[in-house]
């Protein structure tokens, strides 16, 4: 039986304020979306029972660390590391630029994973590199490296493409 | 496309939106089950309407041939063939009547026209048929 109180109501608020981010985040660990929504879904189940919400000081980054957990205990408990799905969309696309999605998920995928869950978090999941480097449990300075590697990286992967297809 | 800084990158990197997840079991759940409680309070608010009307109905339609019948008491005019025996029809037939064996004549032709049902046997005929020892 859940809770139908109003902590259940801003649970819901934050399942819509962060859930996309968080999905997309689970997304980066698990390698596809099926398994990441059961992660973020599992967590925000387990908020709404135990109802201790109330006492977490900055609530988003729990919630990160929460799907992280899940995420990566549901990929032990499957004993396989399933490859990002190339094909599911990851985006909402601005003006329906379907390419320019599927150009940043092939550059995204193409990072490796700790630069690209560092990505995530910090452009779509809007953490500072200090909250980041308390999830992933490493040093900001690493945390700040990894984001400006994976910029780069993510910057010449999107628009070299492009430049090579306008050349062409 | 002009090469872009890190922060006019991030902020073309956060244009596209990360997909909305499915809604919470739970949540959903508890919306489905308010809307089938208010569904289903209107469907009985609907069905109780329903049945006070028909009763309602029922009630007048018994309560007319009631008061006709009453008003008609003693009018032999009224009386049909098809109408059963009754003693307030034979009370009125014995008052149209000239006489008694007039009366019980018509009384007797009334109950023979009259259809019966199946599992029913008129009780003139019965009695016409057996043999009385007086």
């Amino acid at each position: 039986m859940y809770r139908t109180d109003g902590n259940t109501a801003d649970i819901e608020f934050l399942y819509r304020q962060h859930g996309p981010a968080l999905l997309l985040f689970a997304q980066t660990v698990t390698g596809e979306r099926g398994r990441a929504q059961d992660a973020v879904h599992q967590v925000f189940l387990k908020v709404i029972e135990k109802g201790n919400l109330n006492q977490v000081g900055d609530k988003k980054a729990y919630l990160f660390a929460c799907v992280r957990n899940a995420a990566l205990n549901e990929g032990k408990l499957r004993n396989r590391n399933a490859p990002l799905d190339p094909n599911a969309a990851w985006f909402g696309p601005p003006d329906r630029d379907y390419a320019g999605e599927q150009n940043l998920r092939r550059a995204l995928q193409s990072l490796p994973d700790d630069q690209r869950q560092v990505m995530v978090l910090h452009v779509w999941g809007d953490m500072t590199f200090s909250q980041i480097s308390n999830l992933l449990n490493l040093s900001s300075n690493t945390v700040a490296s990894r984001y400006r590697y994976a910029l780069a990286k993510l910057r010449d992967s999107m628009f070299a493409k492009e430049n090579s297809c306008a050349n062409s | 496309m002009p090469t872009l800084d890190d922060e006019q990158f991030k902020a073309y990197l956060k244009q596209f939106r990360p997909l909305v997840p499915d809604p919470l079991p739970a949540a959903g759940s508890r919306h489905r089950v308010r809307r089938t409680f208010v569904l289903g309070a209107w469907a009985a608010t609907a069905a109780a309407i329903l049945v006070l009307v028909a009763l309602t109905l029922h009630h007048l339609t018994n309560r007319a041939p009631v008061a006709e019948t009453v008003g008609n008491v003693g009018n032999p005019e009224h009386l049909q063939a098809s109408q059963p025996l009754t003693m307030r029809s034979a009370n009125a037939l014995m008052a149209r009547a000239l006489s008694f064996k007039a009366m019980v004549d018509d009384m007797a032709f009334r109950s023979q026209t009259a259809p019966l049902p199946k599992d029913k046997r008129s009780a003139i005929a019965v009695l016409g048929k057996e043999k009385i020892k007086l």
